[in-house]
C-alpha cells in the first residue's frame, strides 16, 4: 500500500544525496570565531537561523509554491524561484542552495514523473531558473497529495536534521547531544510552521543581520570543511 | 490620490558633457538644495532636505529619481533622517529609481535614526538598464532614549528591490523589531548598534575587485564586523555591524573611493561634514 507521507519522507532522509551536508549556512564562521562551541550555543544559533531566516525564505516559499501548484499558476513558481535566489545575498549560500536544488531536482526526476519537474530542469538548463530545494520539495509534496502543513513541516525537518548532523561533525558534538537537539527542536518546528502560516508575502526574505554577515564572512574563513 | 507628506521628483540628463536637471519637482516636507558640481567630471550632486526635521506618525514620503543615458548623479541628504515616535501609524517612504544605460547613480543618504517607539518602512525600487551603475548605502542607527535602552525603536524595515533590464536581480529585506528579537544576541546585532548596508551594481565588478576591497578593510577588527559578497549579477553587497556612524561611514567611504577611482576615474568626494 502506498503511503504518501512515507514517500515524501524519503526526501528528508539524511541518506538522500542532495549535497546539503556540504553547507553550514554561516554556522562554520561562528564555530571558528568560538561563538558556537557546544550544544547550548549551537541550539541558540539554530533557533535564530530557523526562526529569523529559514521561515521567511524557504518556509514561506513552500507555502507560496504549494498554493501556486494548487491554482496551477506555474508563472508564480518561476517568479518565486528567482526571488529565492536573489534575496540570498551571500554568494556561497546562494550558489550552494542552487546546487542542492539542482541535485534534488535530478534525483526526484528519476523517481517521479511530474511535468513541472521536467519544466523546472529545462528552465535551469536555459538559465531561466536558478533551482531551489524548497520548490522541488514542495512540488513532490503536492504531487504526492501530502498536505501543505506536512510538506512545510517535513521540509523544515529535513533542514534541521542536516544542520544538526553538520554541527555534530564540525563543533563537534556527541551523537547523543545531536539527537537531544533534534528532540528539543520538535516543538520549535511546529511553532515555526504556525509562524509561516501567519506570514504575508510582504514578509518574504527578511533576514537577520548577524546571520547574513556570518554567511558572507564565510568566504574568508581560513579553515573550511563546508562550502558555505 | 495619495496624500504625500513630502514628494520629490528629479530627472537628470546629460547635456553638453554636464549632468543637469531636466525636471525638479518637490512639495511638502521634501526639498532639494541647488545642485553642486564637486569636480569637473560633469557629475551633479543634489542634497535632499527635510524641512520638517523628522518623520512622524503616519508620514508618507515619495521620491522618484530618473537618470537619462550617461547622466551622473550623487544624491545625498543634508542630515540624518530622524524617525520619531509613531504611536498609531508607521512612517513610510518609497523611492523609485530609473537608470538608463551608461548612467551613474551614487545614492548615499545620511543615517536613519530610529527614536523611541518609532515605526518606519522604506522601499527602494531600482530599475536599471544594462550598462548603468548604482552605488547605494544606508546606515540604521538607534536614537538616544531617555531610559538608556540601546534599541528603543519599535520597527525599522528597509526593502531594496533591484531590477536589471526588467528582471529582479537583488532583493534585500531587513526588519528590526528589537522588542520581539534578542537583538543583542547571536544572529541579530551581536552587541553592535549600527547596521550599514551597501549595494553596488556595475558591469566592471570582478573577483579581483572583491579581493582589493577586503584588503582595504580589516576583516579581523573587533570594532566592527564586515561581510562582502558578490550578487547574482555583476555587483556586490557589503554589510557592516558597528557601534558608530563614523565607523560605518569610514568603511563605506574607502570602498566608495575605490569604485570612484577605478570605475569612473573621479576623485574621492567629501560629502560628509566630519
Amino acid at each position: 500500500m502506498f503511503n504518501p507521507t512515507l514517500a515524501l519522507f524519503q526526501l528528508c532522509d539524511s541518506n538522500f544525496p542532495t549535497g546539503a551536508f556540504s553547507h553550514s549556512y554561516g554556522l562554520e564562521t561562528y564555530i571558528q570565531e568560538g561563538k558556537v562551541h557546544n550544544q547550548a550555543t549551537f541550539s541558540k544559533w539554530l533557533d535564530v537561523y530557523l526562526n529569523e531566516q529559514l521561515v521567511y525564505a524557504d518556509g514561506l516559499a513552500t507555502r507560496i509554491a504549494y498554493e501556486a501548484l494548487e491554482g496551477n499558476q506555474q508563472e508564480d513558481i518561476w517568479k518565486l524561484d528567482r526571488l529565492l535566489a536573489v534575496q540570498n545575498l551571500p554568494r556561497e549560500t546562494r550558489e550552494g542552495t542552487q546546487r542542492i536544488g539542482e541535485g534534488m531536482l535530478n534525483l526526484v526526476e528519476s523517481l517521479y514523473d511530474v511535468p513541472i519537474i521536467k519544466a523546472y530542469k529545462e528552465r535551469i538548463k536555459k538559465k531561466q531558473a536558478f533551482g531551489h530545494p524548497a520548490i522541488v520539495f514542495t512540488i513532490i509534496g503536492h504531487h504526492l497529495n501530502v498536505s501543505l502543513r506536512d510538506t512545510t513541516l517535513y521540509y523544515l525537518y529535513s533542514n534541521l536534521t542536516t544542520l544538526v548532523q553538520n554541527a555534530v561533525r564540525a563543533i563537534p558534538l556527541g551523537q547523543t547531544a545531536g539527537q537531544k537537539t533534534m528532540q528539543q527542536f520538535q516543538p520549535v518546528l511546529v511553532k515555526a510552521l504556525e509562524k509561516i502560516e501567519g506570514l504575508k508575502m510582504d514578509d518574504f526574505g527578511i533576514v537577520s543581520p548577524g546571520l547574513e554577515l556570518s554567511q558572507m564572512k564565510h568566504e574568508r574563513v581560513n579553515i573550511r570543511i563546508f562550502m558555505s | 490620490m495619495h496624500e504625500w507628506t513630502g514628494e520629490l521628483r528629479l530627472d537628470i540628463e546629460k547635456r553638453h558633457g554636464k549632468s543637469v536637471a531636466k525636471n525638479v519637482y518637490f512639495q511638502g516636507a521634501f526639498k532639494v538644495m541647488r545642485p553642486v558640481y564637486h569636480d569637473d567630471s560633469g557629475q551633479v550632486c543634489y542634497y535632499i532636505l527635510n524641512p520638517g526635521g523628522g518623520y512622524l506618525n503616519g508620514d508618507r514620503y515619495r521620491m522618484s529619481i530618473s537618470l537619462e543615458e550617461n547622466a551622473a548623479l550623487i544624491l545625498t541628504t543634508q542630515s540624518a533622517t530622524k524617525v520619531y515616535k509613531t504611536p498609531f501609524k508607521e512612517a513610510y517612504q518609497e523611492t523609485e529609481i530609473n537608470l538608463k544605460a551608461g548612467s551613474i547613480l551614487e545614492y548615499v543618504p545620511d543615517p536613519l535614526i530610529g527614536y523611541r517607539a518609532a515605526k518606519y518602512k522604506q522601499i527602494n525600487r531600482i530599475n536599471m538598464e544594462k550598462g548603468s551603475t548604482l552605488l547605494y548605502t544606508d546606515v540604521i542607527t538607534p536614537g538616544w532614549s531617555p531610559d538608556g535602552k540601546r534599541f528603543s525603536y519599535d520597527r525599522l524595515q528597509l526593502i531594496n528591490e533591484i531590477y536589471l533590464d526588467g528582471a529582479l536581480v537583488a532583493y534585500d529585506h531587513i526588519k528590526l523589531t528589537p522588542a520581539d528579537q534578542e537583538i543583542e544576541e547571536i544572529g541579530f546585532m551581536e552587541g553592535y548598534t549600527h547596521l550599514g548596508s551597501m549595494i553596488v551594481v556595475g558591469e566592471e565588478t570582478n573577483a579581483d575587485l572583491l579581493d582589493r576591497l577586503y584588503d582595504t578593510v580589516n576583516i579581523a577588527s573587533s570594532e566592527y564586523k564586515i561581510g562582502v559578497s558578490m550578487l547574482a549579477v555583476k555587483g556586490f553587497t557589503v554589510r557592516v555591524l558597528a557601534n558608530s556612524t563614523q565607523n560605518v561611514e569610514a568603511i563605506f567611504s574607502k570602498i566608495h573611493q575605490i569604485i570612484r577611482q577605478e570605475w569612473f576615474g573621479t576623485k574621492p568626494t567629501m560629502l560628509r561634514k566630519y
